[in-house]
């Protein structure tokens, strides 16, 4: 009953991580813009959630990211809800049939992951609406992408510490 | 692999792609959507508290930033500024005591301006708009909805896209779906305000349409036209920097700097009602108003 709980507090950390990363790059000037762009922190925080986790909490909080991440951006819900969700299940689905967990597993995660998420934003949001996307591609969506990949080390560390710290009962008997 | 498909994990992304698939198709269609005025009822007092603690915090690191001679500059162009205002002052004066003059003899009356507004706090900025949109802290329950227009002291700043309970996006004026039917008051000059993602990074606008033989020059004031009852007229937008030679056509166009810098909005008013809204007959031409104003003389 005790382990279960670490489990629950486990979840309702992750949730109150979302939700102030989700503040922390909504409000404007908290943190510095390199070449006029910001990081998108939900992004790496629900990928490096997804590699402690089952299967479907990891594609639960995938949602819950990408959803906040909908809501800020384009009011059309569902499209980095849907990314995100199936990237954190099979990451999760990787990481514990095939690969270690560690830092440097992490960020080649991330870089494929956000490099698709950031690369399906600028086709379906841009590219097909939009004027000089190969301008808008140079100057804001990579920059943005660089930028955000500088956050994948640090919140695995922060979701590798909440994981370990508050470690489930199928951990525990592991 | 048969394993993964058979797991019950698997059966539930498959739920999950179809659920979040329906919602993908249900908000682009229907536009707004419960889930979002719910993520924005827990969102907005946190984006809100931040927002203005940030903005203290900024403005209080910004004045402390200053050097001796930076705020001695500052001082020096704030009283020649003050000095080229003051003089306008006095034209302005002279200018409405002779309007209202006039309008006594052609027993014009001043039409009730009729304009609702409402005031909002800039509680979020989203790292993926490449556009410079915003989200405001009120909603549908304070009367706000898609296509009010959204204006500080300055001028026009955007248009509000979506409307949801306790939240609201804003278009910005930088962005490629806006479109501003605009005038020049001086010369008596149409086009329409747009923008590019190359130009909004600058910070500029462009009028477009403009005859070759355009008199506008830098300087000039472009305001908002009204035609199409989408925005009020006479808002204002900003000041003419250049004009250039379409590369589209023999047109031209003018590069127009925004009297606001549009990238750092903290406060504004959204227009929720105004006099000619949503008709398509509300410009307001200048020459038509003299026209019409001669013809009530005679």
């Amino acid at each position: 009953m005790i382990l279960d709980f670490n489990r629950l507090i486990r979840y309702l950390a992750y949730t109150l991580e979302l939700l102030v990363l989700f503040m922390i790059q909504e409000t404007p000037g908290l943190l510095p813009e390199v070449f006029g762009t910001r990081p998108v922190l939900v992004l790496p925080a629900g990928l490096t959630m997804a590699m402690f986790e089952e299967e479907t909490p990891a594609m639960a909080f995938g949602i819950a990211a990408g959803l906040l991440c909908d809501f800020g951006y384009s009011g059309v819900l569902g499209f980095h809800g849907l990314l995100l969700g199936v990237l954190c299940f099979f990451l999760s689905l990787l990481v514990r049939t095939y690969l270690q967990v560690s830092w440097l597993t992490a960020l080649l995660a991330g870089i494929l992951a956000i490099g698709l998420l950031i690369g399906g934003q600028w086709l379906c949001f841009y590219f097909f609406r939009y004027s000089m996307p190969g301008y808008a591609l140079r100057h804001h969506y990579l920059p943005k992408y660089l930028y955000t990949l500088l956050f994948v080390p640090l919140l695995y560390l922060l979701n590798k510490g909440l994981a370990d710290t508050l470690q489930g009962q199928d951990k525990q008997n592991f | 692999m048969k394993d993964i498909l058979k797991a019950s994990s698997f059966k539930a992304l498959v739920i999950a792609v179809v659920v979040l698939l329906g919602l993908i198709i249900y908000t682009t269609s229907a536009g707004g959507s419960f889930i979002a005025s719910l993520l924005g009822f827990v969102s907005t007092p946190m984006q809100s508290v931040a927002t203005n603690v940030t903005g203290s915090v900024t403005e209080f690191l910004d004045l402390d930033g200053f050097t001796k001679d930076e705020l001695k500059a500052l001082v020096n162009s704030l009283q020649a500024e003050n000095g080229q205002l003051q003089d306008r002052l006095v034209d302005y004066d002279e200018l409405k005591h002779e309007n209202e003059r006039l309008r006594q003899q052609l027993k014009i009356s001043q039409a009730d301006p009729q304009v609702e507004m409402r005031s909002a706090a800039v509680i979020g900025r989203d790292p993926n708009d490449v556009f410079f949109g915003f989200s405001i802290g009120i909603g549908t329950l304070s009367g706000v909805s898609a296509g009010d227009p959204v204006i500080t002291s300055q001028g026009l700043v955007g248009v509000v896209t979506h409307a949801y309970a306790t939240t609201s996006k804003v278009e910005c004026l930088l962005s490629e779906d806006v479109q501003v039917a605009a005038v020049s008051i001086d010369k008596e000059e149409t086009g329409v305000v747009t923008c590019n993602i190359m130009m909004a990074s600058s910070g500029l606008l462009r009028l477009e349409y403009l005859s070759p033989d355009t008199k506008l020059e830098p300087g000039d004031i472009i305001t908002t036209s009204g035609a199409g009852g989408v925005y009020p007229a006479k808002l204002k937008i900003g000041q003419v920097e250049s004009v250039e030679k379409s590369d589209k056509d023999v047109s031209r166009y003018a590069v127009v700097r925004p009297f606001q810098d549009l990238s750092s909005v903290t406060d504004v008013q959204v227009i929720i009602g105004f006099p000619g809204k949503g008709e398509e007959d509300a410009a307001i031409d200048p020459s038509e108003i003299e026209s019409g104003g001669e013809e009530d003389a005679e």
